[in-house]
């Protein structure tokens, strides 16, 4: 009756169907710079389960109760043309951000085993780092009052899951931390995760991935649930939305490319969009 | 007759080098938009041409990207104040990566809170604005010079944002009219209040007209110069009416991972060579 041992899915697309079902109906849910994957997830909630979600979002600070598909150089369509209000962004950051609450899915640079990130520099020496990252953005403003700070990993490695931070930009499961929680989730390529002890849990195994692959590729001891399982697997339904409705042009995948194979797909989905 | 009707409306229309001539040598520039959306690029291009572009610049941009990696790239910034230095989807900047590795330019690390509420602190007139932000994180050693305060009521530690300032903002804007009054679109980034801190304001617009009457972001008593700038913001976007040219974007990528960042800017700024 079922043929969900035949769904043909890939890692990006098990991914935004993790996101999605972190996501409850009336979230309010930011969508961050560059994060495809999370805004497939979104969407895909948006959807299926959760119709009365509201997106705000770092591109127009606006907010909006509506969906689209994603997109590279049109994203403004979406975040302008349907927007219900937006602010300036220091109004957005000084006024509204604290009554708002919201939802978040952060991608960190470096983790630690506690949940707490690193998205400033990779080396210790901040005047000339081995290599510099964009910048914290509003990470050490929200994660130190967040309740609802989500993390993902789109290529889960020992360079990202550190047993120590060069820099900590934002707060997790920290001595210092007066409100709020750590982060409360995680997913990568491999695999879903939590804090529940105050330190990185492994809570999944995504299907065909060992557990000794995930811990292998992270820099530090991971807790093991009690009820370890395997991730669910999608549906054929939520495979056919994010494919065929959400990103047709295929967006979420860049976050799991780098190098010449990212620029590549980039020019793949230019032209596409160009010719629609 | 009364002497009002004698007396010219303001016109404050610049060409595009006369409003380059306003930025000097150790100047705070402030690039209005964010990420790649409604950049002034056509003004940084202008800048670019210049025989000697003034140098020793602090680059203030909430969220800096194409624009920003331009002048970066190009050796006249010294101090970059941002809260995030990417090309988005496009991956990072490269010329900022490769300065900032190098050692060769300061960032001044910000984030959202500390420029909102800097610039907070400078329309407020007050030394500082007090937040729960930063507190608990290592942003305190990379931003030595900012300090905390104790809240009297609670006692709690809290960050003290110290005042943003800028001596000349760029905004690209949808229309402006001559007297300098600008229209921008929905997506707003800092720009409202990045020309009310600045002690100098540009506007670049797609269309200068007469008089505007409504719907107006930016007030003429704070801009100092409009200048007329079709497509303006290319390769950025400015909505509704272009989108971001990212095939521009990826060759600018491109330009720089083969060490062509001089015949790239040459080309897009038309420079005299």
């Amino acid at each position: 009756m079922s043929d969900l041992a035949s769904i043909d899915y890939t890692v990006d697309e098990l991914m935004a169907v993790c996101v999605a079902r972190q996501v409850q109906d009336g979230d309010m849910l930011v969508h961050g710079l560059a994060t495809p994957l999370v805004a497939a997830g979104y969407m895909l909630a948006f959807r299926t389960h959760a119709p009365n979600v509201t997106f705000a979002s770092a591109v127009g600070q606006g907010v909006v109760q509506d969906w689209a598909p994603l997109s590279i150089t049109r994203t403004e369509e979406y975040w302008l043309g349907k927007a219900m209000a937006n602010a300036s962004f220091v109004v957005t950051v000084a006024d509204v951000l604290h009554s708002f609450a919201p939802k978040e899915f952060f991608r960190p640079a470096q983790l630690d085993p506690y949940g707490n990130s690193n998205n400033i520099a990779i080396g210790k020496d901040y005047a000339r780092p081995r290599l510099r990252l964009p910048g914290a953005g509003g990470i050490p403003d929200v994660s130190v009052f967040s309740e609802k700070m989500y993390m993902y990993v789109p290529r889960h490695s020992r360079a990202v899951f550190v047993p120590q931070l060069d820099w900590l930009s934002g707060m997790g499961h920290h001595p210092a931390r007066k409100r709020g929680s750590g982060p409360r989730y995680l997913v990568s390529d491999l695999g879903q995760f939590d804090w529940a002890n105050g330190s990185m849990r492994v809570v999944s195994c995504h299907a065909d991935v060992p557990l000794r692959r995930i811990q292998a590729k992270t820099g530090f001891e991971l807790e093991i649930a009690p009820d370890l399982g395997e991730t669910p697997l999608p549906s054929a339904e939520e495979i056919r939305l994010l494919r065929e409705e959400i990103d047709p042009l295929g967006v979420r995948r860049l976050e799991t490319l780098a190098g010449t194979a990212r620029r590549t797909l980039l020019r793949e989905i230019l032209a596409r969009e160009r010719s629609l | 007759m009364s002497a009002s009707t004698i007396v010219p409306l303001r016109d404050v229309r610049l060409s595009m080098t006369e409003a380059v001539a306003l930025v000097e040598p150790g100047h705070t520039l402030g690039l209005g938009g964010t990420l790649l959306y409604r950049r002034p690029v056509a003004f940084v291009y202008e800048l670019l041409r210049q025989a000697a572009p003034p140098a020793d610049l602090t680059l203030l941009s909430f969220t800096a990207g194409y624009a920003s990696d331009l002048l970066v790239g190009a050796g006249n910034i010294s101090r970059i104040q941002t809260c995030y230095f990417g090309l988005e989807v496009f991956g990072l900047a490269p010329m900022f990566t490769h300065r900032v590795n190098r050692g060769e330019v300061q960032v001044i690390e910000e984030t959202e809170a500390s420029l909102a509420l800097g610039i907070r602190a400078t329309l407020s007139g007050v030394g500082f604005i007090p937040s729960q932000a930063w507190i608990g994180t290592d942003m305190f050693q990379l931003r030595p010079d900012v300090r905390t305060v104790v809240d009297p009521y609670s006692g709690e530690e809290l960050v003290a944002f110290p005042p943003v300032t800028c001596d000349v903002a760029v905004i690209h804007a949808l229309v402006a009219d001559r007297r300098g009054n600008a229209r921008l679109n929905k997506n707003l980034g800092i720009d409202p209040e990045l020309a009310a801190i600045s002690r100098q304001t540009i506007i670049t617009a797609e269309e200068v007209v007469e008089t505007l009457t409504e719907d107006v972001h930016i007030p003429a008593v704070l801009v100092s110069g409009v200048v007329h700038a079709p497509r303006g913001a290319w390769p950025t976007s400015c909505y509704p009416h272009y989108p971001i040219d990212g095939e521009e974007v990826l060759r600018y990528i491109d330009a720089c991972a083969s060490e062509q960042f001089a015949e790239y800017v040459c080309q897009v700024a038309a420079c005299a060579q």
